[in-house]
């Protein structure tokens, strides 16, 4: 084993996150853009919504329980009191970051919900937590900072129960990127990786057939790579409006690589490259 | 100019320190990819640009893939006979 580089999920995440909510908005994930003119909290508003109807979160349980969800790298734990507020359910947030857990608790406090939004410092692809616990296992834009996909899907797809669901958005790669091009394009990579760290995407289909061959079944897999394009200009302008905050907290370096890093990824949308997608899969009885 | 074994030894070393990912114990048998310095498709990309901009070759712009130390030295070696 190596002693790590700081672009680990976890190291990554302590050093950003604060910058974060700057520049990504308070949600610190990708926005939906329906007509594509919406304010940015309008737009991640929209995403997290359309995974909140993939995972049938306003149906409820059968017996009226309150639904309980996983939910894997929960960030700022924004989205966890979101759900919770609006949908009633109980949610168990867990990320490798103590600086993620930090702030989602004292965001869930102060939203008076302690009792029902918990967070936990755990790793994805590792939970520990029980068979068959949770209706809804969750994962909003975590997934590509964990090296061992087969071991997230395996996890979330083992802690949801009968009639449950995995519910998962994240950037998408569409297309191998040979080695040549790697290293051609090492200094677009190394800033993307030292904006937002050590990150891996996989296809759409990916994640349908992972959790096909879990045996679930899928009822969502929707390419939302156009929608979610207009994220880029909204990160931009909140680099450009909180500038002087942001360099405090990363630096100007870290202002650069995040603007660049926006380019970027824009480019890489367009060309078809890299995109944003959605898949649900569910648990059957 | 030859590149001597040593000389591979030290470029590489000083890569994977430089990105904190020299192993414990590393030998020119130790993987440069799982279970041992994990390097990822960008670092070794990286070390492929090392390699050229010091040694002013590198196996893996050559369309190969070594996967230890003893592998690189071995490119440079039929380089060089």
């Amino acid at each position: 084993m190596t002693s790590g580089t700081g672009y680990e999920p976890a190291a990554h995440y302590d050093r950003v996150t604060e910058a974060w909510g700057l520049l990504l908005g308070d949600e610190l994930h990708y926005g939906v853009f329906d007509h594509g003119d919406e304010a940015l909290d309008v737009a991640t508003a929209a995403l997290t919504e359309r995974m909140v109807q993939a995972a049938r979160l306003p149906d409820g349980s059968a017996d009226g329980r309150p639904l309980r969800v996983l939910d894997i790298g929960c960030g700022s734990g924004a989205p966890a009191c979101a759900m919770s507020e609006a949908h009633g359910v109980e949610v168990v947030g867990i990320t490798t970051s103590a600086v993620g857990v930090e702030t989602a608790l004292a965001r869930a406090a102060a939203r008076g919900l302690a009792g029902t939004v918990t967070f936990e410092q755990r790793d994805g692809t590792a939970n520990g937590l029980p068979d068959a616990s949770f209706d809804v296992a969750w994962a909003l834009e975590s997934a590509h900072l964990m090296r061992d996909r087969p071991a997230l899907l395996a996890e979330a797809a083992r802690v949801v129960r009968p009639g449950g669901r995995v519910v998962l958005c994240d950037l998408l790669r569409f297309r191998d990127i040979p080695f040549a091009e790697v290293r051609e394009r090492r200094d677009d990579f190394a800033t993307l990786r030292a904006a937002f760290g050590d990150a891996h995407f996989a296809s759409l289909d990916y994640y349908a057939t992972g959790l096909t061959d879990l045996g679930l079944e899928v009822e969502v897999a929707d390419d939302l790579t156009q929608a979610t394009l207009p994220t880029f200009d909204r990160w931009r302008a909140n680099a450009e409006t909180h500038h002087d905050a942001v360099v405090a907290l990363i630096g100007e370096d870290g202002h650069r690589d995040f603007v660049r890093s926006c380019d970027i990824l824009e480019a890489f949308w367009r060309d078809g490259t890299f995109g944003y997608g959605i898949v649900a899969a569910r648990r059957p009885h | 100019m030859t590149t001597t074994p040593a000389d591979v030894e030290s470029t590489v070393k000083d890569f994977l320190t430089s990105i904190d990912k020299l192993p414990e114990g590393f030998t020119a048998d130790t993987s440069l990819y799982a279970d041992g310095a994990e390097l990822d498709s960008l670092e070794t990309a990286e070390l492929s640009a090392t390699l050229e901009d010091v040694l002013g070759s590198d196996p893996y712009s050559a369309g190969e893939m070594p996967e230890t130390l003893a592998q690189i030295q071995a490119f440079y070696a039929a380089a060089s006979a």
